[in-house]
């Protein structure tokens, strides 16, 4: 009985040790991990914020202006060119019902 | 039977306690061994009861650190390193988010000569990468006997990539930060510089210089980056229609005094800022101050409506010329008639005006400009402002000629917030360059009632309609201001020929939305103007392209172009029942 509860206590603690060892190691690794993501982070985090200088630097107003002179075919918006949505006719409905064709006079003295 | 012998023998097992009564064969061991035995089983016990003890502490300890203290997840996970970016300096943005200045990563070359094998052949390397080294100079650097030199500072990602690829041993770089402004000269007067070590030495750089240093948050600014180009290229343009050696102009919001745009021609890029002329780097909107000409009669007339001293449908006589003093108050073009309030106003009148200063008196106008911020220096957040210039001390004399906008200068900061609050409502909120949060503002400071506002709304309404702002029309935004020519002292004297063209303008006048501000600094007069070079002919064409261009980006809807016309041109000549005239587009 006490031979079986040693060997039982043996085997336990050998496997909680083989465990914590694992998990030892699973975490460094982990750790390393962390480490090399947050270091890209910040690389990243770095390249976005060039990046956005770089934007905003391409987005000159001035040189928007010059493209878009360059490659679109648009000009400014003038005044005379926006009107309200009332303003704009709405397609005309025909006042009068279309008739059967009336009877053609010629048509009855011909007969 | 084995069983009885070993009990038999039992009693040499007995305790060393038994000894005395025990048989005297038994005792055969001699006391030494006996005592060895005894002190051996005594240390056996305290020894055992130690790791007992000190293993029940750390059972307890793991009881204690496992299930009683933080028996939620463990903090170590919170606290695993989180690394943000951090620049040495915030960036500065406009109200959209557009980055403005910012700091960014670059490499300093640097060398250890003691590490470089053949000087010669490396600077000869560097030389072919780098922009503007001298071979020779970097040579003589390299072969010198210290273990650190600058080669060049701040390189561009190119150059360092190319340093990198040549392999030379003995090259370091060290990382540095250097201030970038994206968009260059368009925003320098307003933004500042720093200096080599990324410390704020003018604009708003300086003044927020700790908060950008303390934090990495942005600070958003007021200002409308396309706003900005917007009102610097139309600035530009009528500086050099007009041969002008400077330009300056503002557009600030009505309601909430934010200061949407602000320009000052000449400008400089600021990575020139060392070459930059004087001319170029004196900031003409903020830190300027000029004797704006008739752009005052706006504060003269408001005064003279809000105090009572005359009605809409008063006017003067404007046939005879002032004499005062050794002075003489003429008009520039003279009507020679008797004059209403408003055509006093929109045909811009001296001597009417001057006439209505008289009825409210000095210290009435005094206190007026006053309460308008026109005789303390700007409370915008720029270090660079300039105080304005007030006669001492203020005779008759200088409350005529101030009427009429001679003899008092003030920055076009000022001026601008000063006729915003006399369209907004009447009420004064300090000019800002810093984004106030969207809703409507918090309550200013009344200097005017309403109804005088809405009087001058109307007045100049119809300056641009039937006066001397005409070409300040943007069909469709209901354009208002007024024209301002002022000649300039030149060593004490006012020259003809050296002066100042201003127009004053808001926009869409039945609510004004915002107040833009554009002056020309000694226009000449050019074969398209007739010879002209006033006001209503350098400055407010441009306002009127500035208003084209800036109402759809900031959303304003036009008005129809006819019933804009046909409801508001109005006869000047108001009859008696003034008071109860219906303004047209109230």
């Amino acid at each position: 009985m006490s031979r079986l509860a040693a060997v039982l206590w043996i085997f336990s603690a050998a496997l909680i040790a083989v465990v914590l060892f694992a998990l030892k190691h699973e975490v460094q690794r982990l750790e390393r991990e962390l480490q090399l993501v947050s270091r890209q982070v910040v690389a990243d985090q770095q390249a976005v914020h060039i990046l956005k200088a770089e934007w905003s630097y391409l987005n000159q107003p001035s040189r928007i202006a010059d493209l878009a002179l360059r490659h679109l075919r648009l000009q400014p918006l003038r005044t005379s060119q926006i009107i309200e949505i009332e303003a704009v006719p709405t397609r005309p409905v025909p006042s009068v019902k279309p008739q059967p064709p009336r009877k053609l006079v010629n048509a009855e003295r011909l007969q | 039977m084995t069983r009885r012998v070993t009990s038999r023998r039992r009693p040499r097992r007995t305790r060393p306690a038994d000894r005395g009564t025990a048989p005297a064969d038994l005792v055969l061991l001699d006391s030494t061994t006996s005592q060895a035995l005894e002190a051996g089983r005594t240390r056996l016990i305290a020894v055992g009861l130690l790791f007992c003890l000190a293993f029940g502490v750390i059972g307890l300890r793991v009881v204690d650190l496992s299930l009683l203290r933080d028996g939620n997840e463990p903090r170590l996970a919170s606290e695993a390193v989180r690394k943000t970016l951090v620049t040495d300096r915030a960036d500065i943005v406009d109200r959209n988010g557009v980055v403005l200045a910012t700091s960014l990563p670059t490499a300093s070359l640097y060398a250890n000569p003691r590490q470089v094998r053949d000087p010669e052949a490396t600077a000869a390397a560097l030389a072919r990468v780098l922009a503007d080294i001298n071979p020779v100079v970097l040579a003589g650097k390299l072969r010198s006997d210290r273990s650190f030199v600058w080669l060049k500072r701040n390189l561009s990602p190119r150059e360092h990539y190319e340093v990198n690829r040549l392999g030379v041993p003995g090259l370091d770089f060290k990382r540095e930060e250097q201030r970038v402004y994206p968009h260059g000269a368009l925003t320098t007067h307003v933004l500042g510089l720093v200096d080599v070590d990324n410390q704020g030495i003018a604009g708003l750089e300086k003044r927020f210089d700790d908060r950008l240093r303390g934090g990495s948050e942005s600070l958003a600014l007021s200002i409308d980056l396309r706003l900005q180009h917007i009102l610097s290229e139309e600035l530009y343009g009528a500086m050099t229609d007009y041969e002008a050696i400077g330009a300056a102009g503002m557009i600030l919001d009505a309601q909430s005094g934010e200061v949407l745009a602000m320009s000052s021609l000449p400008t400089f890029e600021p990575e020139q800022a060392g070459r930059a002329s004087e001319e170029a780097r004196f900031n003409r909107a903020a830190l300027g101050v000029y004797e704006m000409g008739s752009v005052f009669k706006i504060f003269t007339t408001a005064l003279a409506l809000e105090s009572g001293a005359v009605t809409l449908a008063d006017g003067f006589d404007t046939s005879k010329p002032i004499r005062v003093a050794r002075h003489t108050i003429r008009d520039y073009k003279p009507k020679n008639r008797w004059l209403s309030i408003p055509e006093i106003f929109v045909y811009s009148s001296n001597i009417g005006t001057v006439h209505m200063a008289m009825e409210t008196g000095t210290e009435a106008q005094q206190g007026f400009l006053d309460s308008l911020g026109l005789m303390t220096p700007a409370a915008i957040e720029l270090p660079e402002v300039g105080a304005p210039m007030l006669p001492s001390p203020w005779r008759e004399i200088n409350t005529m000629t101030i009427s009429f906008g001679h003899g008092m200068a003030v920055s076009p900061v000022q001026l601008t917030n000063a006729v915003a609050t006399v369209v907004n409502g009447g009420e004064l909120r300090p000019a800002t360059l810093l984004k106030r949060p969207a809703g409507a503002p918090e309550g200013g400071r009344r200097v005017l009632s309403k109804a005088t506002s809405q009087k001058m709304r109307w007045l100049m309404r119809q300056v641009v309609l039937q006066g001397t702002g005409g070409k300040a029309a943007a069909p469709g935004y209901m354009v208002g201001g007024k024209t301002g020519t002022a000649d300039k002292l030149r060593n004490g004297r006012y020259s003809r020929g050296s002066r100042i063209a201003s127009f004053i303008g808001a926009f869409p006048m039945h609510e004004p939305r915002y107040v833009i501000f554009a002056m020309v600094d000694e226009p000449k007069g050019q074969k398209q103007s007739f010879g002209y070079a006033t006001g209503g002919w350098v400055a407010a064409p441009a306002v009127g392209r500035v208003v084209e261009r800036i109402a759809p980006l900031v959303g304003i809807k036009p008005l129809p172009v006819r019933t804009e016309e046909e409801g508001e041109t109005t006869d000047l000549m108001i009859q008696a029942s003034a008071e109860g005239f219906a303004f047209a587009f109230e």
